[in-house]
């Protein structure tokens, strides 16, 4: 990787009107990088962009490729630092190609025809982006996610060292928004520098090789998406809570919001729930219960487990094992100590086999008074038996000894309220 | 575009016929042979002068508008909407008032510039001027000055007369000079505009996004206004407050060619002075010598209304 700087700032300040938005901020980006802005509405992502690119006055060291960008004339920094806006007036009818082919006003002099090559670096960015076929078409008869390609096309056009995005894709589609990320991140690899302003942390995340996070007009995280983006920062900058993980199919950082902080609802139920599953079984339940204020504990799951993201989010205490590894005893040992404590366990049915039988085991040795199983509608303990026929009949015999077994949560919610000695004994 | 080069050229040859047509008309009669004696004083000292006056007023009324609709990114926008024409009527009234009628076009040109002064400090007072503050500014120092002129009117007495047809528009008093000047300022300004053509195709898509394209804006915004300014102020001192020519030919124009100002820029000179010519002739030779505003108001409104509804979208 190249370290050229393209653009350094170093206690830059920048605002409208006397009042700094953007406060003391210092930060460079050297070639080849693909850089995130993010942070929460008003925090000056978009103004520290249009410092950059000198619209927004601004005091400080700002250099551009190793030039302070004061010394830069109009033209040349047209032809130094594109910049993509959010969003622009279309108050007349120019065609696509009009609007693509300002890119090259700053190379052409106002005494001069724009030359062929000017119109065939434009016929080249209207392909990349996918917006060819509109070419002739009136800008004003485009959709908004169309003019944003033309706007991308049009600073793409400019072949500048430095690319400044201001929320590239809000308008853009699935599809369109990964193909112009990737254009992106292809630029970027082939030596551009590239940074962009981002509301959607997982499209930073995934296509950034690095992020900064913004509040109050400064600077609080600068690093990898998965430095910055943590469970912490995001509550601390956003106010929000988030379970942060990597995606399994890119293996990128990767976050979802959720609805209900934990510790928003303090358990005010007086019973212990034990709430057994895997493989995302128990996601939803634990959810519903923790929202109603039961107190719940977890187990056994392995730190890889779908379950398990949800427990640590919703800070649930839990018994946890490495993942594709025989359970050790303490580790049993310990749910069997839970088993005993809990005044109602519920099972979430999920797979089991070999590895996991002895939990069922321990479970079948514990009280079936006590123990609600949560078994899909329309789905028998033999379809989750992975265990050769072990795991569906330590099911079956468990509700044989009176264990309960609903499909809803509701019907679980039923089942807690009445307390296991008040419930009619199942006939021997 | 391809059609673009021969609509020009069309658009030339046309305002060429429509010129040495029109001098040929008038309510004395068509043609020479048909004026007998003093034939070639009338068509030769009178007509001539008050023709080519009507082309270049019109040329540069109507590229001062095309030029600041893509200024102000608003196809709404008139040559007047920075106070020129009430900045002009206040100095011609005041001439007309106070000083019998004499230096009307003096004053006018000078009330004309003093109002876009007016505008330019009060809107640059905070430093950093937007088109938004301008317009707004503009619009609030034209009202000022037409009330100042209502007033004038009010104490005129027998001027009112006078007063009012200054304010219609029209091209009665030319003088052979009067063309030769409005030749001198629209030609070096419609050149100025026309290299500001690409500046202009920028700064109408928004300020931001023309220096993000390496265009000086605030250089560019001056130049244009400037120009405006120097044709407007002309073209009211010689013509008074001809409306409409301004505000509709940018629109046929760009129905014709598109939007491209460079484009618009030329052929808006050509079109606004054909207009203006046609209506003058028809103003003098139909209609007892009308103040031609009254005519390209006349024609100019059910013509925008019908170019409206016509494209749904004319600009």
């Amino acid at each position: 990787m190249n370290d050229r700087l393209s653009l350094d700032a170093e206690n830059l300040h920048a605002g409208y009107c006397m009042e700094d938005i953007v406060k003391a901020v210092s930060c460079s980006f050297a070639e080849g990088t693909f850089a995130g802005i993010i942070g929460p509405n008003g925090s000056g992502k978009t103004t520290l962009l249009k410092a950059f690119s000198r619209v927004i006055p601004s005091s400080g060291i700002l250099e551009l490729n190793g030039k302070a960008v004061t010394g830069y004339s109009p033209a040349e920094l047209g032809m130094a630092l594109g910049f993509v806006p959010q969003d622009e007036g279309r108050p007349f009818s120019y065609t696509v190609l009009q609007v693509v082919l300002m890119a090259r006003y700053a190379r052409t002099s106002r005494f001069a025809a724009l030359a062929p090559d000017d119109y065939t670096r434009c016929h080249v960015v209207l392909e990349e982006t996918g917006i060819a076929h509109l070419s002739d078409r009136s800008i004003r008869t485009l959709s908004g996610g169309e003019w944003q390609r033309v706007l991308i096309a049009r600073a793409l056009a400019q072949d500048t060292q430095v690319l400044l995005l201001d929320e590239p894709t809000s308008h853009l589609d699935l599809s369109h928004q990964s193909d112009i990320l990737s254009l992106m991140r292809s630029l970027a690899a082939s030596g551009s520098t590239i940074i962009g302003v981002f509301h959607d942390l997982n499209l930073a995340a995934h296509y950034c090789d690095r992020l900064i996070m913004m509040q109050n007009g400064q600077i609080v995280a600068d690093g990898t998406p998965a430095l910055v983006l943590t469970h912490e920062k995001i509550r601390e900058v956003y106010g929000a809570d988030v379970v942060t993980s990597f995606h399994p199919a890119t293996g990128r950082t990767f976050l979802m919001p959720l609805s209900t902080p934990p510790g928003a609802i303090a358990p005010d139920k007086t019973q212990n729930v034990l709430v057994i599953s895997g493989g995302g079984s128990g996601t939803d339940l634990l959810h519903f219960l923790s929202r109603r204020g039961y107190y719940l504990k977890a187990g056994i799951l392995a730190t890889t487990d779908t379950d398990y993201l949800t427990v640590k989010a919703l800070q649930i205490p839990c018994v946890e094992v490495l993942p594709f590894s025989e359970i050790p005893a303490h580790s049993l040992a310990e749910f069997r100590d839970l088993l005993a404590r809990a005044d109602r366990i519920i099972l979430a049915v999920h797979p089991v086999g070999t590895g996991n039988l002895p939990v069922l085991l321990a479970l079948r040795e514990a009280d079936p008074s006590r123990v609600i199983l949560h078994l899909p509608e329309g789905r028998d303990f033999v379809s989750f038996d992975y265990a050769k026929g072990a795991a569906a009949a330590a099911l079956t015999d468990l509700c044989a000894a009176g264990a309960q077994c609903t499909a809803s949560f509701n019907g679980i919610l039923g089942l807690l309220d009445i307390a296991p000695h008040e419930r009619a004994q199942p006939p021997v | 575009m391809t059609r673009t080069i021969p609509i020009l050229v069309g658009l030339a040859v046309t305002a060429i016929l429509t010129i040495v047509l029109c001098i040929f008309i008038g309510p004395a009669g068509f043609g020479i042979p048909s004026l007998g004696p003093g034939a070639a004083d009338i068509v030769g000292g009178i007509r001539l002068p008050r023709v080519l006056a009507a082309f270049f007023v019109g040329g540069s009324l109507a590229v001062a508008g095309a030029a600041m609709q893509a200024l102000f990114r608003n196809p709404m926008a008139d040559p007047y909407i920075l106070g020129t024409s009430s900045g002009g009527a206040l100095g011609a009234s005041l001439a007309i008032v106070f000083l019998g009628g004499f230096f009307v076009p003096v004053f006018a040109w000078i009330g004309a510039v003093l109002a876009i002064l007016i505008v330019w400090s009060i809107a640059g007072r905070r430093g950093v001027i937007s088109v938004e503050t301008l317009l707004l500014t503009g619009i609030a120092v034209s009202f000022f000055f037409s009330a100042l002129v209502s007033f004038l009117i009010a104490i005129a007495g027998q001027n009112v007369h006078q007063i009012i047809f200054w304010l219609m528009g029209g091209l009665w008093n030319v003088s052979p000079s009067d063309a030769i000047l409005s030749a001198c300022i629209l030609v070096p300004a419609g050149a100025l505009l026309f290299f500001m053509g690409r500046d202009l195709n920028a700064l109408s898509l928004g300020e931001e996004t023309a220096a993000h394209l390496g265009i000086d804006a605030t250089r560019a915004r001056w130049a244009v206004l400037g120009g405006c300014t120097i044709l407007v102020a002309s073209a009211v001192s010689i013509a008074g407050a001809i409306g409409f020519i301004g505000l509709i030919t940018p629109h046929i124009v760009r129905i014709l060619l598109g939007p491209d100002n460079r484009v618009v820029i030329l052929a808006s000179i050509l079109v606004g002075g054909i207009i203006l010519v046609i209506s003058d002739t028809l103003a003098r030779t139909f209609f007892s010598d009308l103040p031609v505003g009254i005519i390209t108001a006349f024609i100019g409104a059910p013509f925008f209304i019908w170019l409206i509804y016509q494209r749904g979208d004319s600009r």
